[in-house]
């Protein structure tokens, strides 16, 4: 119950920012038509290049489910101090994972909400260019990485950006260390663009797999670190 | 629980260091039911500090403290329900309005009726203010907010830091009417201030905290345990020679300023008449009598800045 009443809050008070809402929605709409674009190219391209630009094109979406959680998350603890309601929040009987979950759920779902609602755009786009969904999009390894390793990636960038936001003592550098969340977005862009193997199940499974520990990692670590006396006297 | 009575606030020899600095030492107080207990200090005195070890925010590092018979250190979770607390700066979710920031704080609290939500609201005078965001109120109707969040889970231990810091005075005096009608509902109230004439007329005891505990009492004993009492007699003219203490054994010295004549003695109801007697017989023409007033500010400078 203190979760819901933790998220639905967060919600209520970052969505009245106008500019969080249009910073939240221009990025997945400007990958996606990046992604829609190299699509486009696609078309008139022989079969085993298109199989490449399409999955570069993918690449796009494993990207997205951090980036808002790294940027909204960051400012989750950060910002409570800096409005003066992190003392009275700590004092009440919300416990500590209630806080840490609640406000890592808070960024994790308008992100997926957001990486799913773009790339139903992108099928609906690719459908309408190539008179159907292309193979390659529709792959198991694709739709895994879509569906199972992106809530994994927010998940991941939420986390950091909790961590990096309750131990800062400044919100500038919180912003400057957040950008670490990113790094298991782009691995498999790295991967991939270096040919050092395809986005296949194997692939997919390696990855979901440590980013899976990696947030039950997290999340016991975040718990563990998040000193509510340490972060109510380090601020001044 | 560290005693046997009903003390709804209780500590015994709380201290905390920060690093090196020590911010309070070997503190023990108390406060009962119905009782609002002022702790007084400079800046820097660990008042705030003494809040956030009873608010279970700041664990001690020795020393123990129960709020509403439970520890702040083995069960601090059992202790944030129980405690209202108006901290130094209290901050809202400007964005959100009056009603929708209380309801927050209420459900964290487990209050979910909204009548409780409005009534508390109704309580500080915010009803028509509800509807706003809390970015468009005064510091002063902040302020009420930040008391209506301390209340709106009806805890029995208050405990406020500097709650009409920055109000005028108009709307001081309505949170002090507040307060001291919340303390006749059987509350525990600590009271950190700075203004020491509040802490006059709203606290039944005082505490004077320099990282140590230094006076604690009710202040008119704190002021009759620092300066004795003085009645000042006015005289029509004053009188150039008078023995040493009139030649009284109740009198504690004796000064005149022109006409008035400031005599020390222990209890003015019973001494007065023999004085009066001995002044006459000594040739002086009595204007009036009156007690010497000691607020409870000169206890303050006598006591912190004055040195222990």
């Amino acid at each position: 119950m203190k979760l819901k009443t933790l998220i639905l809050k967060e919600w209520a008070d970052l969505f009245r920012i106008k500019m969080v809402i249009y910073g939240c929605v221009f990025m997945p709409l400007f990958m996606g038509g990046v992604a829609g674009y190299m699509a486009w190219q696609a078309r008139s391209l022989p079969s085993p290049a298109q199989a490449a630009l399409l999955n570069t094109s993918l690449l796009y979406f494993l990207v997205l489910p951090v980036l808002i959680p790294v940027t909204l998350g960051v400012y989750s603890v950060v910002g409570e101090k800096e409005q003066g309601t992190l003392e009275p929040l700590l004092a009440t009987p919300i416990s500590d994972l209630q806080l840490f979950l609640g406000k890592s759920v808070v960024v994790v779902i308008p992100s997926l909400i957001l990486t799913w609602a773009v790339f139903g755009l992108f099928l609906a786009a690719t459908s309408f260019l190539f008179g159907s969904v292309p193979r390659p999009i529709t792959s198991l390894p694709w739709l895994l990485s879509i569906f199972v390793l992106s809530p994994l990636l927010s998940l991941f960038a939420a986390l950091v950006a909790m961590i990096i936001s309750s131990r800062s003592a400044d919100s500038r550098a919180a912003y400057q260390f957040a950008s670490l969340a990113v790094v298991p977005g782009i691995i498999p862009l790295i991967v991939y663009s270096a040919r050092l193997t395809a986005v296949d199940l194997k692939f997919v499974g390696i990855e979901g797999a440590i980013l899976l520990a990696l947030d039950v990692i997290l999340l016991f670590l975040g718990i563990k670190i998040f000193q509510r006396e340490e972060i109510l006297t380090r601020w001044k | 629980m560290g005693g046997d009575y009903d003390a709804l606030i209780l500590a015994r020899g709380l201290t905390r260091y920060f690093g090196q600095r020590p911010a309070v030492v070997e503190l023990d107080l108390e406060v009962r039911a119905g009782e609002v207990l002022g702790l007084l200090g400079p800046n820097g005195a660990g008042k705030t500090t003494t809040v956030r070890m009873l608010a279970g925010l700041l664990a001690p590092t020795s020393g123990e403290a129960w709020v509403a018979g439970h520890s702040v250190v083995r069960e601090p979770e059992k202790v944030r329900p129980r405690i209202g607390l108006v901290s130094e700066s209290p901050g809202f979710y400007k964005r959100l309005s009056v009603r929708r920031n209380l309801q927050f704080f209420a459900e964290l609290y487990g209050v979910h009726d909204p009548q409780r939500v409005e009534g508390t609201l109704s309580l500080v005078g915010l009803s028509d203010r509800a509807a706003e965001p809390v970015a468009t109120l005064s510091k002063g109707l902040r302020q009420r907010l930040a008391l209506a969040r301390a209340l709106v889970h009806d805890p029995p231990v208050l405990l406020l830091d500097e709650p009409t810091s920055g109000l005028d005075p108009e709307v001081a005096k309505e949170v002090r009417d507040l307060l001291s009608e919340l303390s006749r509902e059987k509350r525990g109230i600590l009271l950190c201030t700075h203004n020491l004439a509040e802490a006059e007329r709203l606290c039944h005891r005082v505490a004077l905290l320099k990282t140590r505990l230094i006076a604690l009492g009710k202040p008119e004993e704190l002021k009759e345990r620092l300066f004795g009492r003085r009645v000042v007699v006015t005289l029509s003219h004053s009188i150039p020679a008078l023995p040493e203490n009139l030649g009284l054994p109740f009198v504690r010295g004796l000064s005149l300023d022109k006409n008035k004549l400031y005599v020390g003695v222990e209890t003015p109801e019973r001494d007065n008449p023999r004085l009066i007697k001995r002044l006459v017989e000594l040739g002086a023409e009595i204007v009036y009598v009156t007690e010497e007033a000691r607020t409870l500010e000169e206890v303050y400078l006598e006591l912190v800045e004055g040195g222990e």
